[in-house]
């Protein structure tokens, strides 16, 4: 898919995952990675910048194995600027099906 | 590329940030690295799939200057994150560097224009000094009308300079989020 596309979309995937629970780096990575082709690295500038707007707060957790762990979580506003984002996805994305469909049908 | 290889590159192409911010980064990597050892998997495969640092230190730069910009809008700091922003791709250098051309040309020529209205009477002074024999009162009150005319500009200039700085600001912050930082087919 168009690089450009790609990481505008990575903002959403980070915020939905963390609507409903924490998440350390590591996992977020994953996760995203499980289901769209990027490179694994974008995800934490990612992070920092949207910690850095205020959407994320961070904080240490202890691990049964290893070294403690950054986990991020997600502020109020953070949620706000999430469920926008969702709603423009949602508009998006029925408006490109939408043509999709009627040019599918032409054919 | 070995765990320390990867980290090494990602802090030498940081090396213009603060140190703090910089030891933040590696530590998020290190991390990274730390939880995907556990998970039996291979530095080389970690690195493989993290993807270039340098690419990964330019969005974290361009990120960097675009906040200094937005709480001190120096011309310097602003020159520094367009050229940062610029960096991010070679698309960029058309999309970014193309409106910022043309928006400081823009800015400069309104200037211009108000500092040569606002001086103009003395411009008529000087003209009657060289050739006296030229003087018209018309010229000297046609200039002092201009002065008037270029103070206006001069303020009208101020909040358009502002206006587009912070309107660029937020376009910059715009591409950052947009354009292409460590994409895998970039």
């Amino acid at each position: 898919m168009n690089v450009q596309f790609k990481k505008g979309v990575l903002e959403l995937c980070v915020l939905v995952l963390l609507d409903k629970q924490d998440r350390y780096g590591y996992e977020l990575v994953q996760k995203i990675s499980d289901q769209i082709d990027i490179s694994e690295g974008s995800v934490y500038p990612l992070l920092r910048r949207l910690t850095k707007e205020g959407y994320f707060t961070t904080y240490l957790k202890e691990s049964t194995e290893g070294p403690p762990r950054k986990y991020y979580r997600l502020t109020d506003g953070g949620r706000i600027y999430l469920h926008e984002l969702l709603q423009e996805w949602k508009e998006f994305t029925n408006g490109v099906n939408q043509l999709i469909k009627e040019g599918v049908n032409d054919d | 590329m070995t765990k320390d290889q990867f980290l090494t590159k990602l802090e030498a192409s940081l090396k213009r940030l603060p140190s703090d911010e910089r030891q933040d980064i590696v530590q998020d990597f290190e991390e990274h690295f730390t939880i995907g050892l556990a998970e039996g998997k291979t530095e080389e495969e970690i690195s493989v799939s993290l993807g270039s640092p340098q690419q990964i230190a330019k969005d974290l730069v361009a990120t960097y200057h675009v906040e200094r910009v937005e709480a001190t809008a120096s011309t310097a700091n602003i020159f520094r994150a367009v050229w940062a922003v610029i960096g991010l791709g070679f698309f960029n250098l058309v999309i970014v560097l193309g409106p910022f051309i043309a928006l400081v040309a823009l800015i400069i020529a309104g200037w211009i224009v108000a500092g040569a209205f606002i001086v103009s009477p003395l411009l008529v002074i000087l003209n009657t000094v060289m050739y006296p024999e030229i003087f018209q009162f018309f010229d000297l009150f046609f200039s002092i009308g201009l002065t008037g005319l270029g103070l206006f500009i001069a303020i009208g200039m101020y909040f358009a300079t502002r206006a587009v700085t912070s309107g660029f600001i937020r376009y910059l912050k715009f591409n950052v989020r947009v354009v292409k930082g460590g994409m895998k087919d970039a």
